[in-house]
């Protein structure tokens, strides 16, 4: 019974989570996602993870890291793995509650020429901060090419290490390819044979996601620049694409395009997994679209979660499936006493920014008794795939499911760096081995 | 070699599909679907996908048992009748494909890919404003490759290639992976073939080729262009892999057209017999095949009476463009000029070089040999290579 609750759960979860991420590397062999590579619409705005926390080198500083395109293959030659020049990168922030961005972070993105035969993933870049009214650009920084092996891309480490740039004003920022520090069993689990080990909390899982690369935005900003009397932000991050329209417009007999002019939110990311396990599919688009000071219209999502109803429906498992109190306060207000805003409901990766960084972090966060880790925040470390199964069975709501599940797989496939940016290098598309079992 | 235009809108139809089923994955709700539902339309998709890669049709057929399956659990999921108004559409069963198309867009009026393949099929009805409309509420959702590829093919639709390169610009910027890139790529080639700029466009297509090896579409795509380049074998060296690599009548076609223009009829006729095999085989897997098989036959001269009825057949089905132009080539063929005109008239909406040619040839036939030789010479100024049977007749008839 243990295992089939892990497996249904599982099941769910973590097939939130591949969609999360785009195909699962081994689905993507399985279908010859190289030749039929379609199957993940827009990897190169959807958003895949957001983090945010003190870090014990920096406590002065809140960090937050956001990933796109999922599920880079480092061996795939010629790789054209980069952040999309046409669209807008924003890391937001909000001070008061009011789930509107108090402080934002843009970045755009700038080729170093139009054909990448000769492999040039380097990119140029600019972060704008914009706060009160105000818009400045703050650095102008540099991505390190892609990782394709020692020849082409020598001394990686060093080059990651160059590409960091300081901001204006204090702080820092690195954008490029990192190895993806998100970690879960997607193959197993979606097998519906579930855990490997039969025992979701006892290791023994295959990180799908070993090897794989991402590409990262990280920002170090000095607390000084974002606390106030709640010491709790908010952080979100998106993607906006430009709106065109068909036909031209004529102004002062001039033809123009309608390009760039109005831009459209395409994918925001604050709690993981919320586009994924809580927004039905029909309303996908438009909730990617919206501002979270918008949200209060989702509640019911929350509150009757459709993933809960599911599992009880086919399982009877007795996950409760009304009145989610305990799921609106971790995700929509934050929890009192730890990292609330107030009453304003919206999805935000809430962090109290008075909590002080721990060098022993436990993976399962809050639940783990760690307050500085997940959802007070999100760290590299912490394991969001078991805590949200976790929290969907009714962890918070004392069900007896809530201490059982997990997906097998309790860290990354490699260890994070212990500075800025934290996500590791990129696995060398020279040294290529995919999906490592865990011991 | 006829079949190039009709190839164009296929070969959007099979682009549309690709992305659309793109999206449809990119959105599945797996999380929350009933695993067995879920299961189905994934396998549904799946099935169009390799369809897409392949074009072997019996994919179709099988994607539409999962698709069906997965309604029968759940009648109002959403992916299950996207991927099925997408089949239809591929299908060229467009009123169909319009009408699931507007059930989603009543389930779920937020969702950019509803509209989408609702522009898709009103365009291929002849209803292009409608159609429009629909595609740019798409980018108003969700600006998104498949919807900046969308916009792409309207302007070039509307005649203007700079838009439509922009388009293409923003969908190629998008594309992180090599099938997407070389997809772009080829319609970027497309539109210089469309200016006569054949370097230019040779250039695109093997740019193609370098991201996505042995990408067919792009094979064929260089195929047509040497060809109207003159380089006869290498251009059959193209259509001949393009041929091995993918299931389409549309390539057999071509390449037993530059056999019969090289002269090598047992080549030709080898060619010829695999386009009625596939032919065939499309319908046996419930793809209307009336438009493409009566413009093969009225290109070649093959029974024009019959010709004449599935093209009436065809354009019941769908009365845009291409239904207009080849109703109006079969009753030209079949000596009926005055009746072609008011089709020909349409097809004109959107011309190019067949299309003119198509008006000479009834401009002669109803006696205005001027207007004719004028219409001549533009059908081969637009594009000197838009038939290689037709384009030399055309020629000839120069005064």
């Amino acid at each position: 019974m243990r295992t089939l609750i892990i497996a249904i759960c599982g099941v769910a979860v973590a097939a939130a989570v591949l969609v999360l991420k785009g195909p699962s590397p081994e689905a993507g062999q399985a279908s010859s996602h190289r030749e039929a590579p379609l199957i993940a619409e827009d990897p190169s705005a959807d958003t895949t993870d957001l983090y945010a926390f003190r870090s014990v080198d920096a406590p002065n500083s809140l960090t937050v890291i956001a990933n796109w395109i999922p599920a880079e293959d480092p061996a795939a030659a010629p790789n054209w793995y980069r952040f999309s020049e046409r669209a807008r990168y924003s890391i937001k922030l909000d001070r008061n509650g009011d789930a509107k961005p108090d402080v934002t972070y843009r970045l755009r993105f700038k080729n170093r020429e139009d054909t990448l035969f000769l492999g040039n993933t380097v990119q140029d870049y600019t972060v704008t901060r914009a706060a009160h009214g105000d818009e400045k650009v703050v650095a102008r920084g540099v991505t390190p090419p892609n990782n394709i092996g020692p020849r082409s891309s020598p001394n990686y480490r060093q080059l990651a290490e160059n590409a960091v740039t300081n901001l204006a004003g204090g702080g820092k920022v690195f954008a490029g390819q990192r190895e993806d520090a998100f970690f879960a069993d997607i193959g197993a689990i979606f097998d519906l044979v579930a855990i490997r080990k039969g025992v979701g909390n006892e290791g023994g899982g295959k990180d799908f996601f070993a090897a794989y690369a991402v590409h990262g935005i990280a920002l170090q900003i000095p607390i000084s620049q974002l606390d106030d009397s709640d010491h709790t932000v908010g952080v979100w991050a998106t993607t906006e694409r430009p709106r065109v329209k068909i036909r031209q417009y004529r102004r002062h007999g001039v033809r123009r395009f309608h390009e760039e002019r109005q831009w459209v939110q395409v994918s925001r990311l604050g709690n993981p997994l919320i586009n994924e396990v809580i927004i039905p599919t029909r309303l996908k688009d438009k909730w990617n679209s919206l501002s979270p000071d918008k949200d209060a219209q989702f509640e019911q999502y929350y509150r009757e979660p459709i993933l809960a109803a599911v599992i009880n429906q086919l399982y009877g498992l007795g996950v409760p499936e009304k009145n989610r109190d305990d799921l609106v306060a971790v995700l929509l207000t934050g929890v009192p006493g730890l990292n609330s805003t107030g009453p304003k409901l919206a999805d935000m990766l809430r962090v109290n920014l008075s909590i002080p960084p721990t060098a022993t972090p436990n993976r399962l966060g809050v639940f783990g008794g760690d307050t500085a880790g997940f959802p007070n925040g999100r760290r590299l470390e912490d394991d969001v795939v078991d805590i949200a199964e976790r929290a969907v069975a009714g962890k918070l709501k004392g069900h007896p499911a809530g201490d059982l599940l997990g997906d097998g797989v309790d860290g990354n496939d490699v260890p994070n760096l212990a500075e800025f940016p934290y996500e590791n290098d990129p696995p060398s598309g020279f040294a290529n081995a995919k999906g490592q079992q865990k011991p | 070699m006829r079949q190039r235009v009709l190839l164009a809108g296929v070969v959007a139809a099979i682009a549309a599909t690709t992305l659309l089923v793109g999206g449809t994955f990119r959105g599945d709700d797996e999380g929350v679907a009933a695993p067995t539902t879920r299961q189905l339309v994934r396998a549904g998709l799946e099935e169009q996908q390799r369809a897409r890669r392949t074009g072997e049709p019996s994919h179709y057929t099988r994607s539409e048992r999962a698709l069906r399956q997965a309604l029968a659990a759940d009648p109002n999921d959403v992916h299950a009748l996207i991927g099925l108004a997408s089949l239809e559409n591929t299908r060229h069963h467009f009123r169909e494909g319009l009408a699931l198309a507007r059930r989603v867009r009543y389930l779920a009026p937020d969702m950019a890919l509803v509209h989408g393949v609702m522009g898709d099929a009103l365009i291929e009805l002849g209803r292009y404003e409608a159609g429009f409309r629909s595609y740019e509420r798409m980018v108003a959702l969700k600006p998104s490759i498949a919807a900046y590829a969308r916009v792409g093919q309207a302007r070039s639709l509307l005649g203007d290639n700079r838009g439509a390169r922009r388009a293409l610009g923003l969908a190629l910027d998008a594309a992180v992976d090599a099938q997407t890139r070389a997809w772009a790529y080829v319609e970027l080639g497309r539109l210089d073939r469309s200016e006569l700029r054949f370097a230019a466009a040779a250039r695109r297509f093997q740019q193609a080729l370098a991201v996505a090896p042995n990408y067919p579409i792009a094979l064929d795509a260089l195929g047509e262009t040497e060809a109207a380049r003159g380089n006869l074998d290498s251009a059959i060296a193209f259509q001949r892999r393009a041929v091995e690599l993918r299931f389409s009548p549309e390539f057999a076609g071509s390449l037993g057209d530059l056999n019969a223009v090289v002269g090598n009829r047992a080549a030709a006729q080898r060619a010829y017999a695999r386009v009625e095999r596939q032919e065939r085989r499309l319908a046996e897997n419930g793809v209307d095949t009336e438009l493409d098989r009566a413009m093969f036959n009225l290109e070649h001269g093959i029974d024009l009476r019959g010709s004449l009825a599935l093209a009436r057949r065809g354009y019941a089905r769908r009365p845009g463009v291409e239904a207009n132009e080849v109703l109006s080539w079969a009753l030209i063929r079949n000596g009926r000029c005055e009746e072609a005109v008011s089709y020909s008239n349409r097809a004109l909406r959107f011309p190019d070089g067949h299309r003119y040619f198509h008006r000479a040839m009834i401009e002669r036939c109803l006696g205005r040999e001027a207007a004719a030789q004028r219409l001549f010479r533009k059908a081969l100024a637009t594009d000197p290579n838009f038939s290689p049977i037709w384009a030399s007749y055309a020629r000839r008839q120069l005064r």
